[in-house]
């Protein structure tokens, strides 16, 4: 794999992190991180979406006119948002998890990530890198939230996936389940991922 | 080619959105079947869940396929009946064909114009008769299933479910086990001034139809409350206080057989 390939995948779930470094997407990863499972699902549709959203828009990009060049991603990003919510309500294992995550996979159309990652690489980029940046970003998302999903559903309800880990004599704290604690959480994880990557350090 | 004029804006997006259109009718086309097919196994598992069939998470654990058998094994019998409490027709409760009136929009419209209705009754073979309730929330509708112990009167379980109300907030009418399980044992006052009231320190006043309102959840209680009362106010007459049943029986100190009687002659 060439160099450049590789920065692409690699950049956004590292140095480039749409949650800890670019700041974006806050709002649902604190809304649907209580279940490790409800983030799993989020975190899924969110890669298929950014994925094929970056692959359409950047086979369309010498041909959308510039100036309603947003009017057309947004089209384009909201068609696949739809896709994504029939599929997981016709599903019938993905129908309860569907109705559990309710607006938010409506929302995935108003997450900054996508449009980011349209504008700033697939209008500029050939499809299968832009296909790979809008997965890889996806991948960095998802990262996160199921890294704050995995504590909040283990000290929130001491279980994971649903199953029983901690013993019943834990008293689950409800704090963790309310959505400051994801910010605390994702807090801590941007000081933890600050300090392991000089780069991210402000002089 | 000069992607800027006004001609080709204009086509392209016509064209997008013309593609995007027929990529989505497509789309929710061929995924209505097994949509429906969940949504009616839903309907299903919160009926049952009210009915005391199974604990709810037992329910939701179980697929769908094992939800129509479940419900087939335990339907007594399912009919509808109008404004009147008359009965104007029945519903299908054989597993390969089970009917529900689950669009209940429409009938709660119904309830309010004082047209023509068609509200379910469902009775299960444990004694409980199941009723829908439906209304507006905050933010889109609120509905759910009370389940009747046969004395129509006291509730004996209740599921509630809502569209988009906020989570944390009015959510939890679905979220919380606590918040139905306040229902159980709870009576409507079938006849009376208030039938039911959830609402704010409700439960101080001592009496048995009264459930508290959920604090920080004010339009979706408020909105709850009344899906409530409109509902039980349109059964009153096929449940209420057992008209029906009380003159069967020949009790005499029913007020409410004394009252039809008198109307007879």
């Amino acid at each position: 794999m060439d160099k450049k390939l590789k920065e692409t995948i690699l950049n956004p779930i590292l140095k480039g992190n749409p949650i800890t470094v670019l700041i974006l997407g806050i709002c649902s990863s604190l809304a649907v991180t209580v279940q490790l499972k409800g983030a799993l699902v989020m975190a899924l549709s969110v890669i298929v979406v950014t994925g094929l959203s970056s692959l359409v828009c950047s086979l369309l990009r010498n041909t959308i006119p510039m100036r309603v060049r947003i009017i057309v991603q947004l089209v384009v990003v909201a068609m696949m948002v739809i896709l994504v919510d029939q599929i997981l309500k016709a599903g019938e294992g993905t129908y309860a998890i569907d109705k559990q995550l309710s607006v938010y996979i409506g929302l995935i159309i108003t997450n900054c990530i996508v449009m980011g990652r349209i504008e700033a690489f697939a209008l500029g980029n050939k499809p299968i890198p832009s296909l790979l940046d809008g997965l890889a970003n996806g991948v960095g998302y998802g990262l996160i939230l199921i890294i704050v999903a995995f504590f909040r559903e283990l000290l929130g309800s001491g279980t994971l996936f649903g199953l029983q880990v901690l013993p019943a004599s834990y008293i689950p704290n409800n704090l963790v389940i309310l959505p400051p604690f994801a910010l605390i959480l994702l807090g801590c994880i941007i000081w933890v991922h600050r300090a392991f990557d000089k780069d991210l350090q402000e002089k | 080619m000069n992607t800027n004029s006004n001609a080709y804006t204009v086509i392209y997006t016509t064209l997008v959105v013309v593609v995007v259109a027929a990529v989505l009718a497509f789309t929710a086309m061929k995924l209505k079947p097994s949509q429906e097919a969940n949504a009616k196994a839903e309907t299903l598992r919160q009926m049952m869940s009210a009915a005391q069939i199974k604990p709810t998470d037992e329910l939701y654990a179980t697929n769908n396929a094992g939800i129509l058998q479940l419900y087939a094994d335990n339907i007594d019998k399912a009919y509808t009946i109008g404004l009147d409490g008359q009965e104007n027709g029945t519903l299908s409760t054989e597993k390969a064909s089970i009917e529900l009136v689950d669009n209940l929009k429409p009938q709660n419209k119904a309830i309010k114009a004082g047209g023509e209705a068609v509200l379910p009754v469902y009775v299960f073979k444990n004694g409980y008769t199941v009723i829908p309730v439906y209304g507006a929330g905050l933010w889109g509708p609120v509905w759910g299933y009370v389940a009747f112990q046969p004395d129509h009167t006291t509730i004996a379980g209740a599921y509630f479910d809502h569209e988009s109300e906020t989570p944390g907030l009015g959510a939890k009418i679905k979220d919380e086990a606590w918040f139905r399980e306040k229902f159980i044992g709870k009576t409507v006052a079938f006849g009376g001034e208030t039938l039911f009231n959830l609402g704010k320190n409700a439960e101080q006043t001592g009496a048995s139809n009264t459930v508290d309102a959920i604090s920080g959840a004010t339009m979706t209680s408020k909105g709850l409350n009344e899906a409530l009362n409109v509902w039980f106010k349109a059964y009153e007459s096929h449940l209420g206080n057992g008209a029906t049943a009380c003159c069967q029986d020949g009790e005499e100190d029913c007020e409410h057989c004394e009252h039809h009687k008198a109307e007879e002659e």
